[in-house]
């Protein structure tokens, strides 16, 4: 008994000198806030900033859309491009494996995407904050949701929708649904978010989804299924919300401190000149694999000459966003590559220039020319040419022996004046134009190539998820 | 008179008792006439003893045995002196008017009384019933190696210690008895002096001031480290003074360290030939039909030119560069000790100070480190005691190379050999713009990072600084029952400067700015513990009981400044430039633990233990943070039945049998809480502060636990002459940490969660035997391990986890070791086109390419053909030590091995095919050149299109990991006493010493104990995830992507004892 008394005493002075309760062992983070701090509207701007910057994987230069839209059409090649250089040449010889490491690595991307903008939406519901708050944030995570599901059904085709934060038990039911019903999911999205989201003039945070863009993605997905009723209709409003204009000239639309013009309809802001802020990387990645300039480019996306020879003769757009190759210690080297997104005096850390230019994703050039492939008629088409000093459709300059219809005529378009700009790839999808724009360039390209498998290792996880014909 | 198992450190220390205990009678009965006594000490073999204590009891009268064994003392002729040495039982004499008196000493193991530290105590060697491995000061006191675990390698069954760099002051990686998890860590953990730290550095601890380390393998041993000892536990302790005479001892050695192995690389002229090859061979796969290998490069595009020298007049680069020589040199080091060692029965101490200054086999690295260390323990009065251990170690470094692919040592070795090691202009390289060299910057594919633009013209210092101190106080509070508090910090503290010359000396890829980063870290460890013992015989019953609590907590914190846009190179601090980025951050964790443990012998015959902890940490969820980790063993002394007393051919026999359950904490601090990460966008020209969820929650993580059963047995037979220890045990983990992959459509890849079970089992022999006693002395140590590491259940549905990193896949599935090797079969090379038509190939298959094996036999090369091609664990491993002693000389050698595991030479991914230019290993030179040139049927044609998955993981990567080593050879000579006698010195003892001394290995690179990943680790904030953040790091343990050769070392020192 002694002994056990002792014990006791003992282990009640050890108890006092050393704070022993269970408040000792919580612990909280010191370098990361935790995740049941989403209360306030401070709170969910920071979400809100968090789902935004998801924007960053899915339209990385080197992320999905970049590799679909230039790699797999005629755009586009690599060099020297830095990385596990089978995988990503299967995107440009069509040879895409199940196994394929990038393929997997966009599929993660995108999902976490859609998490960052689902959890914004899950949590906002139950949240006290203002009825108009409330349905601001709504719109455009629904904008963000259906813009990343749009680019992924155009990957994938059929999905899994996921439009709460699942469980990792719970995610093993949600299996794929047909792309109709994607599509359905992504024109709800976008229907809500351009009957709550304010016009562009009225947006106070440059960056944030304005109606425009939300009615701009709108049309599109309505081209993408055909409809282009629906389509022109929703285009028209952005045509006459007296809210965009293209601007002067190609060139004023490029240069590291070229923000959110009004041509701009939706675009990705980036911040250069400090390594630990978002900055872009479109400069050096597009950049060849050589260090003349003092840093690596990566040598993604190098320009065709199949592209290059796309532009009429006097185009000024050829010259604004390509360069026909560098000067490397007195030797020129035939190399072309895309200058659009050009910061020859970004501050350099570590090798990597933090250059500050943003990225475009919808823009009004884009919009008429969507504009006129919903109604046929060329005035908006023109509106672009005219813009590049070039011919209108119709007129006798026009090259009209190249691209005698309507539909060819805004097809070259298109690939001039977003080129490089990660459509080009889709466009050809959207119009049926794939297969026989690519075979006749000698692609062995064929219809199960259209979509890119699902990863190996997401049907390994659940064996219910189904592959793509032909995987 | 005394009980010989009183669980006292050391056997001195139980001499030390005895003079305690017997205090009074010598009061009691006076004192008689003064004699002066004279003898020698020997061993059980008749040799002198040096270095024994003699005291006389009950005095402050004490001596020391000369080199000799001999000794002369003063004491009354009615005294009794108390002998004692390590590793030999202490013996207590009556002088009995004697004036000579000779005492032959018998090692403590041989009557099993030797004590073993086994964790908040200790226990003779006789009562352990669990397993665990004790190796004294004299198994490693005159190796090289500045952490003493490198020492081991090869010498305890069951304990793999790997050196998977060979940086000076670069720690092995050690796994006790197999691998225990697959995403948590798996070092085990160190208890220094009683302070347990996790993933301690033990470089901090000069060897030349630990007396033992105890390691603890099973666990039942390790479960009074609850929480945290599945990986088993490494006990050291360090030295303190004997009472007596103050020894004053001082070392000096010196010595040199080499590259015995380098990797055949080609050289210029093979170098040329390939790259020629390769461009030619893409240029006409590219058109068939039209392109020829002999068009000239103006007609190609610039991916397919080659450089006119190579073309016309290649002999003009000779044999080229050889990187390797460029960079490695032959290396010193000086290590000087001096120590001060002793006390009187109230106060022992030790001070000692140490510099070692040791330079790498690897240009401008080095490695200094300054250790100073004073132990204290007083005793206060007869009932309290006091003490303080202080160690604090100061370590200036640099150290590269270690890091893999994109570290000096591996790049050098991709650089092209034709280019020279200096320029025309006395610069580095060809981007110098004044060169005539510059003319190359126009190919893409010629490589060159010198290893001078990294060593000379990047000039970076570590500094580290580390403090571990315990004070501790005891207290008897009625006879037998004795409570001990301590308090213990450990204060780390680095510093890495770096700055990076502009331009690098035109030595390196690119041509870089200047570039200045400082980085600190910060690390404290406080712990406070409270135990209470009570022990006690009664009769035959002798019980031990233990009961404890502890209190520890970790902070660390971490910083990083970066300074860009620097004037010029004439001021290399950060204030000279403009910074451009900083960050710092900051983690912690706590525990609280309760143990208890209860000791019980009945005639010193029958042992049982038993043992209970319960932790609390931090890194748990709320509902699962606190957890039981309990244990039993048991013993039986068979030898000391009656039934074998009569057997004299046996010495002693033991059955040991346990079981209990120990647990495993290494994860990530936070691992069970849902962290938000800074995830910033933009608006308009400013920053748009974002926060992004980055895991899922898991509110009820807890421990992964380990059951393990131990059944041993010791015996010793003829005489002591052989001794055979033999253990069996079977381990199951379960609840394993494992980041489980979950469908992404979650948003996640993965999620922490305990799942999964994974068995340990394996068998452990060690025997020693003395060959010859007499006048040469000569044992020899065996032992022997085996490992068998099973799955046994993964996360849903047994999904088999597949981890990639640079393309090497390991897989980890169940009924399977984990982490297997994945990738595809090569059966050689496609002679001809029709041998590529007649055999199922991959589309792009050419002839010269990889013959793929068709593994599941459809028919098609596809990624179904992956299978499963080696493990890094090996069958067994095995250790051999052999010592002779003869007069003065005592000479050893150990030689090592593992056996049956394999190695990834992940270097195959940039020097085995074309890879941008790099330089390639010297046997593709025996690629398929043609069908009339068809090679060695192994390696493949040159090509810059890899087709054919030439670039896949396929078994070429994999190589066998078996290896011999000649480990270390020592050869000491002690000066005789007749040369002694007239220096100041009382030994006097000079050695040579060589480590890494030999290697057989079939690996073609540097070693087969390279491997670029080690243990998972999540210390001091880490993630566990390797350098690309693809796997935890302990995924790819035996995966060598690029690794720092083993030098060998050779020491000649001094030491001598005042």
């Amino acid at each position: 008994m002694k002994v056990i008394k002792l014990t006791f005493t003992v282990l009640c002075i050890g108890l006092l000198s050393s704070s022993c309760k269970e408040s000792f062992l919580d612990l909280k983070p010191l370098s990361n806030p935790t995740a049941d701090n989403f209360k306030t509207t401070d709170d969910f701007e920071l979400a809100v900033n968090g789902a935004y910057a998801s924007l960053y994987t899915v339209y990385h230069p080197e992320g999905p859309v970049s590799y679909a839209n230039e790699q797999m059409s005629d755009n586009a090649i690599m060099f020297n491009i830095s990385g596990i250089q089978a995988d990503k040449w299967q995107f440009k010889d069509y040879s895409l494996a199940t196994a394929n490491t990038m393929v997997y690595q966009f599929w993660q991307d995108c999902y976490k995407a859609i998490f960052n903008a689902n959890i914004v939406l899950d949590r906002i519901e139950s949240a006290n904050v203002s009825a108009t708050y409330k349905d601001g944030v709504k719109a455009q995570m629904m904008f963000l949701r259906a813009l990343y599901y749009f680019n992924m059904v155009q990957l994938w085709g059929d999905l899994p929708i996921v439009t709460t934060p699942l469980t990792g038990e719970e995610s093993y039911s949600v299996l794929r649904s047909p792309a109709s019903a994607v599509y359905d999911q992504i024109k709800k999205d976008l229907i809500f978010a351009a009957e709550k989201l304010p016009l562009a003039s009225a947006i106070t945070m440059p960056g944030r989804v304005s109606k425009g863009a939300a009615q701009t993605l709108l049309g599109k997905v309505y081209l993408t299924l055909g409809d282009k009723t629906s389509a022109a209709t929703v285009l028209k409003e952005v045509y006459n919300s007296n809210q965009y204009s293209l601007l002067t000239n190609y060139s004023d639309l490029w240069g590291p401190s070229v923000k959110n013009t009004k041509e701009s309809i939706f675009e990705i802001q980036f911040l250069g000149g400090n390594a630990s802020a978002p900055f872009s990387r479109y400069y050096q990645t597009f950049y060849p694999n050589n260090n003349f300039l003092g840093f690596y480019g990566g040598g993604m996306n190098q320009v065709t000459d199949d592209l290059y020879n796309e532009y009429e003769t006097g185009d000024p757009r050829r010259d604004v966003s390509i360069a026909l190759g560098y000067n490397n210690a007195g030797t020129f080297i035939n190399q072309k590559y895309p200058i659009k997104w050009t910061d020859t005096k970004a501050t350099q850390v570590g090798g990597n220039p933090l250059s500050n230019n943003n990225f475009m994703v919808l823009r009004y050039a884009d919009a008429l020319l969507l504009l006129t492939e919903a109604t046929g008629d060329a005035t908006y088409l023109n509106l672009v040419r005219t813009r590049a000093k070039l011919p209108k459709f119709g007129d006798a300059t026009y090259p009209t022996a190249k691209y005698p219809t309507l539909d060819l005529a805004i097809e070259h378009e298109r690939r001039t004046e977003l080129a490089i700009e990660f459509n080009r790839w889709f466009d050809l999808k959207r119009t049926n134009r794939a297969i026989p724009v690519l075979t006749a360039k000698g692609k062995a390209i064929t219809q199960m190539k259209l979509l890119w498998p699902i990863p190996q290792i997401v049907r390994t996880q659940n064996e219910a998820i189904s592959q793509n014909a032909g995987y | 008179m005394m009980s010989p198992s009183l669980p006292y450190r050391r056997s001195w220390r139980v001499g030390l008792v005895f003079v305690l205990l017997c205090f009074s009678f010598a009061q009691i009965f006076g004192q008689g006439r003064s004699v002066t006594v004279t003898g020698k000490i020997t061993d059980e073999t008749g040799k002198g003893l040096p270095g024994a204590s003699i005291l006389v009891k009950s005095s402050k009268n004490g001596t020391i045995s000369n080199q000799d064994g001999a000794y002369s003392i003063s004491a009354t002729e009615n005294a009794v002196l108390v002998i004692s040495s390590i590793s030999f039982e202490t013996q207590e004499v009556p002088v009995n008017s004697r004036s000579v008196i000779d005492v032959s000493m018998l090692p403590s193991n041989k009557t099993l009384n030797e004590v073993v530290v086994v964790g908040y105590g200790t226990q003779s060697k006789r009562a352990i019933t669990s397993a665990v491995a004790s190796v004294g000061f004299n198994e490693f006191k005159d190796r090289s190696f500045s952490n003493v675990t490198q020492s081991l390698a090869g010498k305890v069954a069951g304990v793999n210690i790997t050196q998977a760099q060979g940086a000076p002051g670069s720690s092995p990686i050690i796994r006790i008895r197999g691998v225990s998890s697959i995403t948590a860590g798996t070092n085990p953990l160190f208890v220094v002096d009683g302070v347990p730290l996790e993933n301690f550095n033990l470089n901090l601890i000069n060897p030349q001031d630990i007396e033992s380390v105890d390691i603890l393998k099973d666990a039942s041993s390790a479960a009074i480290y609850g929480s945290r000892g599945a990986n088993g536990v490494v006990l050291v302790t360090t030295k303190l003074g004997k009472p007596g005479k103050t020894n004053i001892s001082a070392g000096y050695e010196y010595g040199i360290q080499t590259v015995t192995r380098k990797v055949p690389m080609m050289n210029a002229q093979q170098w040329i030939g390939y790259y020629i090859d390769a461009h030619n061979n893409a240029w006409v796969d590219q058109n068939p039909a039209v392109n020829k290998a002999s068009d000239p490069n103006s007609v190609r595009p610039s991916t397919y030119r080659i450089p006119d020298d190579f073309i016309n007049n290649p002999q003009q680069f000779g044999n080229g560069t050889d990187w390797q020589d460029v960079m490695f040199r032959v290396a010193p080091s000086h290590n000087a000790q001096l120590s001060v060692s002793g006390g009187t029965e109230k106060t022992q101490f030790l001070f000692s100070g140490a510099y070692l200054d040791q330079q790498a086999v690897l240009d401008e690295n080095y490695y200094k480190r300054l250790s100073l260390r004073t132990n204290i323990k007083h005793k206060v009065s007869e009932k309290f005691s006091l003490g303080l251990n202080l160690g604090a170690t100061t370590i200036f470094d640099r150290t590269e190379g270690t890091q893999g692919k994109s570290d000096v040592i591996s790049l050098a070795i991709q650089s092209d050999p034709i280019f020279p090691v200096y320029n025309e202009n006395g610069n580095l390289g060809y981007r110098d713009p004044n060169s005539v060299w510059s003319k190359y910057i126009a190919y893409n594919d010629l490589n060159l990072w010198h290893p001078y633009s990294l060593t000379r013209f990047y000039h970076k210092q570590n500094k580290s600084f580390n403090t571990l101190g315990t004070a501790f106080a005891e207290y008897s509070i009625i006879p037998d029952l004795k409570f001990r508090t301590s308090i213990s910090g450990n204060l780390f503290n680095t510093r890495l400067n770096s700055y990076r010359v502009k331009n690098q000396g035109y030595g390196y890829s690119g041509l870089l700015p200047a570039e200045g980063n400082v980085q600190t870290s910060y690390m404290l460890n406080w712990l406070s513990e409270n135990t209470l013992t009570y022990d006690k015989q009664f009769g035959d019953h002798s019980l031990n009981v233990l009961a404890g609590y502890s209190v520890q907590k970790q902070r660390d914190e971490f910083a990083t400044v970066t300074s860009g846009s620097f004037p010029n190179d004439l001021v290399e601090t950060l204030n000279a430039g403009v910074v451009t980025s900083g960050s710092s951050t900051a983690s912690e964790w706590a525990m609280i633990s309760y143990l208890a443990r209860a000791q019980y012998n009945f005639q010193n015959k029958y042992f049982l233990t038993a043992a209970i902890r319960r932790d609390g940490s931090s890194r748990f969820g709320t509902d699962t943070r606190w957890g039981y980790f309990p244990s039993v063993s048991a013993g039986w002394m068979i030898s000391d039945e009656n039934f074998l007393k009569d057997v004299k051919f046996v010495s002693s026999l033991k059955l040991r049998a346990s079981y209990g359950q120990t647990g495993n904490n290494q994860i990530p601090n936070y691992g069970a809480i849902s962290l938000l990460g800074a995830t910033n966008y933009v608006s308009g020209s400013a920053l748009a502060s974002g926060l992004t969820i980055g895991n899922i929650a898991n509110t009820n993580l807890k421990w992964e636990r380990t059951n393990q059963l131990n059944i041993g047995v010791d015996l010793r037979v003829l005489n002591d002459r052989i001794g055979l220890s033999a253990e069996f045990y079977n381990s199951v983990t379960r609840d394993m940490l494992l980041n489980v992959p979950v469908p992404d459509i979650s948003g996640f890849s993965t999620q922490l969660t305990n799942i999964g079970r994974m068995q340990n089992r394996g068998v452990e022999l060690n025997l020693n035997t003395k060959n010859t006693t007499g006048k040469v002395v000569w044992t020899t140590d065996f032992n022997f391990s085996t490992n068998r590491n099973k799955v046994l259940q993964l996360g849903p549905g047994n999904a088999p986890i597949i981890y990639t990193d640079y393309v090497v896949a390991v897989k980890t599935e169940v009924g399977q070791p984990i982490s297997n090797f994945f990738g595809y079969v090569v059966d050689g090379v496609f002679r001809n086109q029709a041998a590529v038509d007649a055999a199922p190939h991959y589309s792009t298959t050419k002839p010269g390419d990889p013959i793929i094996r068709d593994v599941n036999g459809d028919g098609k090369i596809t990624t179904d053909d992956r299978t499963t091609m080696g493990n890094f664990q090996p069958d067994f491993t095995a250790g051999l030590t052999n010592t002779v002693s003869f007069k003065g000389f005592d000479f050893s050698f150990l030689l090592q091995g593992t056996y049956g595991g394999e190695i990834v030479n992940q270097n195959f991914r940039y020097l085995g095919f074309w890879n941008n230019g790099r330089n390639m290993f010297a046997s593709v030179d025996n690629r398929w050149r043609s069908e009339a040139n068809p090679g060695d049927g192994t390696h493949f044609r040159a090509t810059l299109g890899l087709t054919g998955l030439q670039d896949q993981f396929h078994s070429l990567w994999v190589e066998d990991a078996s290896f011999t080593r000649l480990k270390n050879i020592r050869l000491s000579y002690t000066l005789p006493t007749s040369l002694t006698s007239k220096t100041p010195f009382r030994v006097a003892r000079v050695y040579v010493n060589a480590d890494n001394v030999y290697l057989w290995s079939k690996y073609t690179n540097y070693d087969p104990e390279n491997t670029t990943y080690g243990a998972s680790n999540y210390s001091s904030g880490g993630n566990g995830l390797n350098a690309s953040g693809n796997a935890p790091n302990g995924a790819f343990i035996g995966v060598d992507y690029g690794s720092y050769p083993l030098p060998r070392v050779v020491t000649v020192g001094l030491k001598v004892d005042l």
